[in-house]
Order: C-alpha cells, then sequence, then structure tokens
C-alpha cells in the first residue's frame, strides 16, 4: 500500500488509522517511562537513606576525631564506591527526561500533521522537542573522564 | 578548612558530592542550581567552586562567566561536573573560563585527587 499522492509533490500522508494507533503507542511509552522513572526514584531513594545512614555514622566517627582505623578506611572505600554506583539515578533522569521529550513531540507531529486541528481556537500544539542532542553518551557504570584545562 | 561550592540541581548529587567532600575534610557549601551559587558566593569567598551544566535558571557555563567577572573568583579553580562529554561542551567551559571537567559518574578518590591538585 502506497501513501504517496502522485499528483502533488508534497509529503506522502498517513492513513488517521495508522496515525491514531501509532500516536497512541508513543504516549503509552511515555507514560511506561514515566512510571519508570517513578521506580527508580523509589529504589534510589531507598538506597540513599541506607547510605546515609552508614556516612553518618562515618562522619560521626571523624567528627569525633577517633583514630581512622584500617577497617574505617574499609568502611569508607565502600562507600565511595556506592558513590559511584548511585550516579545511576541522575544519569538515567537525565536519559528518560531527554527520551520522553522527544517521544512526546513526535507524538504532537503526529496528531498535527496526520489527524488535522481540531481546536477551533487555534493551532495544534506541539510539546517542543529537545534542543540538543542527548546529554548522556555514556554506555557504563564506569567513572567518567576528568580533563584539567 | 578549604571552603567548596557544590552545585547541582540533582539533591542526590549534591549529597553525594557533599559526603566525599566532607569526608575528605572540606566544608560544602551547596547550592541549587547557577542563581543560587551567585547568590551563596556573593559576600563571601570559596577556595573551590565544583558545578554541574545543565541546570534551571543558570547553567554552570553561565555561572562560570559571572563568577570570572567578579575580582573575587578571578583566580578560583571553577571545575565543571557534568555528563556532558562532548569536545564542543568542554571548550566552551574552558573558554568561559573554567579549570578542568569532570565527566559523571564520579570516582570519589579522583574527585578528591583532582580538588587537591588545583586548590594551593
Amino acid at each position: 500500500m502506497s501513501y504517496e499522492d502522485p499528483g502533488t509533490s508534497s509529503p506522502p500522508e498517513m492513513p488517521l488509522l495508522l496515525a491514531a494507533e501509532l500516536q497512541d503507542h508513543l504516549m503509552t511509552v511515555t507514560n511506561d517511562l514515566e512510571r519508570l522513572q517513578r521506580l527508580l526514584d523509589d529504589a534510589c531513594q531507598a538506597l540513599m537513606e541506607g547510605f546515609h545512614t552508614s556516612a553518618g555514622q562515618l562522619g560521626e566517627v571523624i567528627d569525633l576525631g577517633h583514630e581512622i582505623t584500617p577497617h574505617l578506611t574499609e568502611v569508607r572505600q565502600t562507600l565511595f564506591k556506592a558513590v559511584t554506583a548511585l550516579q545511576f539515578q541522575d544519569m538515567a533522569t537525565q536519559l528518560i527526561a531527554h527520551t520522553n521529550k522527544r517521544l512526546r513531540n513526535c507524538a504532537d507531529q503526529i496528531a498535527r500533521d496526520a489527524l488535522g486541528d481540531d481546536d477551533p481556537d487555534g493551532a495544534a500544539v506541539v510539546e517542543d522537542g529537545p534542543l540538543k542532542p542527548n546529554p548522556v553518551t555514556q554506555d557504563e557504570m564506569d567513572a567518567g573522564s576528568v580533563e584539567l584545562f | 578548612m578549604h571552603s567548596i561550592l557544590a552545585v547541582d540541581d540533582s539533591a542526590s548529587m549534591r549529597q553525594m558530592v557533599s559526603f566525599t567532600l566532607k569526608s575528605a575534610g572540606y566544608n560544602v557549601i551547596e547550592a541549587v542550581d547557577g542563581q543560587d551559587a551567585l547568590e551563596k558566593a556573593g559576600g563571601r569567598s570559596f577556595d573551590l567552586v565544583l558545578t554541574d551544566q545543565n541546570m534551571p535558571r543558570m547553567d554552570g557555563i553561565s555561572l562560570t562567566k559571572k563568577l570570572r567577572e567578579s575580582a573575587q573568583f578571578k583566580s578560583t579553580p571553577i571545575l565543571i561536573l557534568t555528563t556532558e562529554s562532548s569536545d564542543q561542551m568542554k571548550q566552551a567551559g574552558r573558554a568561559a573560563g573554567a579549570t578542568g571537567w569532570l565527566v559523571k559518574p564520579f570516582d570519589p578518590n579522583k574527585l578528591i585527587e583532582v580538588i587537591q591538585k588545583v586548590i594551593r
């Protein structure tokens, strides 16, 4: 099945039913991403609470001026490893927000271009897509690079 | 005790940066974005500024430019700690007057090492 109109040079039009279905899928995905974000927030909040309890206890020992024993040094290094891993939430949040914005922009454009403008007061609202490429380019949880100028 | 201004819009990132720096003996003041950092920087000096790049109201590069306009922060080390890793962004940070560019996630030991190196 071809969607091209041979009589004009305008872009091919998408059948309404297909456009509606595609928009529906995109909205479902964006809702799922928002749910994923909430799950991630809940999980990381629980992890952060555990982290803070341990970090607070270590801080109290340091503040009291007690000797930093090899055991405490080991505890601190374990917490440092958790610090690197817990930054996953911040990176994942940025990645989800960026992807969500891109998907919503696609869904809005489909609605505007294929389904037409059913708003009598004006043009259909198309949410802006991200202006920049995704800032999160990391593929794994290794620590990032350091560059001094 | 050296004082560090730590700027990030993510509460969890601020907490992890603070824990790392405090455990290394630094005094840490937190700010939630560039605008908040400028307000906290006014009227007092810091030995180092560690800032995120992408933040509401004012980003890290704009904050760096603003701080460099002030005589008080002309030679203060400013490190940008961000998920952004493109050369273009790094060059923009350098042109704004940043001392260094650190890509998240950070390794606490490495962060402390870099800070010790740039604070004189």
